[in-house]
């Protein structure tokens, strides 16, 4: 069996050197590596460096390679088809699973080699540029990209929060009288408000957060832990900045650090290292964060506090982070061989590439979810509106964003940026969730339709 | 050596049933092509009934558009029925592993047209599960066979289409099937491949293969076919053996040497007694085209420089052969064309009833090797071998001119 689907898998092949699409994109790829730095300058930081070279670059290769996958996917069968070759190969000894599913196996080796080729690429030029930063840059590189680093965050409030709204909304509800309808609405703005007292630091105030380092603290004595914040601020500064002062520690407990005071712009990530050995003996870490400014400031309890560690090396967490974009690629190109299967060429690659514009567009579909409605804003109610299709739209937009969310939760190209750890486990979730489970549904559902289809009602175009 | 074509009595009716395995069974089998809103379109084959059984030759004859290759299709399972029955060797046509027992040759070039011969044999073969070393020995024997040996680093999509007929007949055969499918496999063909796909046609049936040929080349299917179907609007409109569907049972044909004049006139007086005389024809058989074509190309080879092209086939592959057979058709006819020395009369040739009796020609028959009228034999002669040295110059300069 393996010898007939590995000659369809290398025809496949044949066919992306015969007709110069392998040279075409690797030609393109690697114009992106080497090209799309010329192009764009870093501005001499680690972080701006990183930006650029990790970033951006992978960011083009997964879409260049992206395309040219439903592009090839959706060619190598639906022409196949339509220019009868499938005749002759449909009569042979093969079945029809085992015919898709060579495609299928070209098309990812083929990727395979792409994508390790434009990796390794990546991989050399991102070491040898980092040696051309200035010191202190090739540091914080070492420290805080080129690294593969753990995550601890605070825990979760959700319980808290939807418990206190629940208690909250009861109250409210015992004094004044509401419509059914306007309920969702109350309750979503008084989340909002208990949320806001787990996140906001009124002025001249600080907030204590403990982040439980779990069993990673066994082997974290003695290694620096680097602290990644984010936060908001009520109002704006004139410097477009506000201090802030860092405590780490509990007295005749751990041993305590405190930071000097320091400029902090709002809405961005801010990275800074602290000392080895803040933490206690069952690995909690605790923290504080003084505001001493004249402003609220808000810290989200998604991304505001985040402790890193090392965990391992850069090389093998880009391994496993390309390992997770080939799980995308093999994810199109069962998507495009299970549109070739019943469409032909230029319908399969339209029909793909809309599906891929409908995911990228996921974002959209988020916040109609969030708010419950696709109307617009009801400028004269000070709210949103609603229409009849939203009892239709919302929950299909839920669920889209249900089986959206299982490729598109994975990001390895922000792990590998911010230099964050990307598992094995991750990397063998991705494999399950991407190719084994949408992978599979596309797959099924290409080969019924396969398997369905009359391949000698196509004219040959040759 | 004249003709006589006369007109008996009685009508001859031979009604042979063919016997042996069934390979092939159709039963009922009905095609209609439906458009997009599921509305019929065409129906392109209504209810056709055949069985096809073990070391038979069977023809699909037919017009264009009559239904021959539809029905291919759905033996292939490449289409699906609307209504009726098919089986293969006992199977439904989308049974795989029965798929490994046949051969097929589409009516066009299906191949990768960015594969070379070479490269699609071995592919072909891969999806057989051929062992390696015996994929190589058959993609060397069948490169051999359909003369692309010195072609076969060059794309198929750089072919000539007789070439591209030449490696698609070689992947049909590949794995030496027990029932070859043949869909048009003389288009495109010049005469000498024409000729060698119906001797390995012939081949084949003498190893017990059974060959389903779909033409609407007359000559093809009445040269190689056992038994025919004749489709029309996607119904057969006779089927059976050639010897039914073309004895002429009212007449009956004597074929002898030059007859001196005074034997003719007393043969042709005694048939006079039971038949008008406006009802006995006589002619003198001439070979036909094909068998003068593979003449002159006999004489243009002796010296034929190399071609870049297709080569004439050398024998059928060794494992197409088998042992049983001492000596193919194929080879017969290879042989013929490759060695230097003159063949023998073509054994195909075709007798062609023209006209009733003329006295002049009968004079002229009946003189046997004597001219009849001394100065129009040569003149005929000089006519022919005029035309030949003509033909053969022509083919010189395609095939290569000898110094």
């Amino acid at each position: 069996m393996m010898q007939q689907v590995c000659a369809i898998a290398w025809v496949t092949w044949k066919a992306a050197f015969r007709f110069r699409l392998f040279l075409v994109v690797s030609v393109l790829l690697l114009g992106a590596v080497v090209g799309l730095p010329l192009l764009i300058k870093d501005d001499g930081t680690a972080r701006g460096f990183t930006q650029i070279l990790l970033t951006y670059t992978l960011g083009l290769i997964s879409a260049l390679l992206g395309l040219s996958t439903l592009w090839l996917a959706c060619g190598t069968l639906a022409r196949d088809i339509e220019e009868c070759q499938m005749q002759v190969v449909a009569v042979k000894p093969i079945a029809r699973w085992q015919i898709w599913l060579g495609k299928w196996l070209g098309i990812v080796s083929l990727n395979a080699a792409l994508l390790g080729l434009s990796g390794l690429s990546v991989y050399v030029l991102l070491e040898w540029r980092a040696t051309r930063l200035p010191a202190d840059q090739q540091k914080v590189l070492s420290n805080e990209v080129l690294v593969a680093r753990g995550s601890a965050r605070p825990p979760d409030r959700n319980k808290e929060i939807d418990d206190a709204t629940d208690k909250v909304l009861r109250e409210r509800l015992k004094k004044t009288q509401l419509n059914t309808g306007d309920l969702p609405e109350v309750r979503k703005q008084i989340r909002e408000q208990i949320k806001a007292d787990y996140q906001i630091i009124p002025p001249g105030y600080y907030r204590p957060w403990t982040i439980d380092l779990g069993l990673a603290h066994h082997f974290l004595r003695d290694q620096p832990l680097f602290l990644r914040i984010k936060f908001n601020a009520g109002a704006k500064s004139d410097s477009g900045t506000f201090d802030g002062l860092w405590r780490v520690g509990v007295p005749n407990r751990t041993k305590l650090w405190q930071s000097e005071v320091m400029s902090l712009a709002p809405d961005t990530f801010h990275e800074f290292q602290i000392p080895p050995n803040l933490f206690d003996d069952n690995g909690v870490l605790t923290l504080q964060f003084i505001n001493p400014n004249e402003t609220v400031l808000l810290f989200p309890l998604e991304d505001g506090i985040e402790v890193l560690y090392r965990e391992g090396g850069f090389g093998l967490n880009f391994a496993r982070g390309l390992g997770i974009i080939f799980c995308w690629m093999a994810l199109f190109a069962a998507l495009g061989l299970a549109s070739a299967s019943f469409l032909s060429f230029p319908v399969a690659a339209f029909c793909s590439l809309g599906l891929l514009a409908i995911v990228l567009a996921s974002g959209t579909m988020a916040n109609a979810v969030s708010e419950g409605t696709i109307a617009n804003y009801d400028s004269e109610k000070g709210t949103k509106g609603w229409t009849p299709a939203d009892v239709v739209v919302i929950p299909t937009f839920r669920a889209i964003l249900k089986v959206i969310s299982l490729a598109k939760d994975f990001s390895p190209i922000d792990s590998l940026s911010t230099g964050r750890s990307i598992t094995w486990f991750q990397l063998a979730q991705a494999f399950g969730q991407i190719v084994l489970l949408l992978g599979g549904v596309f797959a099924a559902f290409g080969i019924i339709a396969f398997n369905r289809r009359e391949l000698a009602t196509a004219q040959g175009t040759q | 050596m004249p003709t006589a074509l006369l007109e008996p009595a009685s009508p001859q009716t031979v009604a042979t049933t063919p016997k042996g395995e069934v390979v092939v069974s159709v039963r009922g089998l009905t095609k209609v092509f439906k458009d997009f809103w599921g509305r019929p379109k065409a129906r392109a084959v209504d209810n056709v009934d055949f069985e096809v059984r073990r070391g038979e030759v069977f023809g699909l004859l037919g017009p264009n558009g009559s239904g021959k290759s539809t029905t291919v299709k759905l033996i292939l399972g490449l289409l699906h029925a609307t209504r009726g029955h098919i089986e293969v060797f006992g199977h439904s046509p989308s049974h795989v592993p029965t798929k490994s027992l046949i051969g097929y040759l589409p009516e066009e070039s299906y191949l990768y047209r960015y594969l070379n011969s070479r490269e699609t044999l071995e592919f072909f073969g891969n999806l057989f599960e051929l062992p390696k070393q015996k994929r190589q020995e058959r993609t060397e024997q069948l490169l051999e066979m359909v003369g692309l040996s010195q072609a076969h680093l060059r794309a198929v999509g750089e072919f000539s289409k007789g070439m591209q007929r030449r490696i698609g007949l070689a992947q049909a055969l590949i794995n030496d099937p027990a029932l070859v499918i043949l869909d048009e496999p003389t288009s495109g063909l010049d005469p000498i491949g024409c000729r060698e796909v119906k001797d390995l046609i012939k081949t084949l049936a003498q190893r017990g293969k059974t060959v389903i040929l779909s033409s609407h080349l007359l000559a093809d299917v009445e040269d190689v076919c056992d038994r025919v179907v004749i489709y029309y609007g996607g119904k057969i409109q006779a089927m059976g053996t050639l010897r039914d569907l073309l004895a002429t049972p009212d007449a009956i044909r004597i074929t002898t040497p030059a007859l001196p004049r005074a034997t003719m006139e007393r043969v042709l007086e005694l048939i006079r007694k039971d038949v008008a005389e406006d009802k006995v024809r006589i002619d003198t058989p001439t070979q036909n085209l094909e068998s003068y074509f593979l003449d002159v190309v006999q004489n243009a080879r002796r010296a034929a420089a190399e071609t870049s092209g297709a080569t004439s086939g050398a024998r059928v592959a060794a494992y197409l052969r088998g042992s049983a057979e001492e000596k193919p058709a194929a080879d017969k006819i290879l042989e013929r064309l490759t060695s230097a020395q003159p063949a023998p009369a073509q054994p195909l040739a075709e007798s062609k009833p023209v006209e009733a009796v003329d006295q002049g020609k009968l004079e002229a028959l009946t003189k046997g090797n004597e001219p009849a009228t001394p100065a129009a034999k040569p003149a005929a002669e000089a006519q022919k071998s005029a035309e030949l040295e003509k033909a053969n110059e022509k083919l010189s300069s395609l095939l290569g001119k000898p110094k």
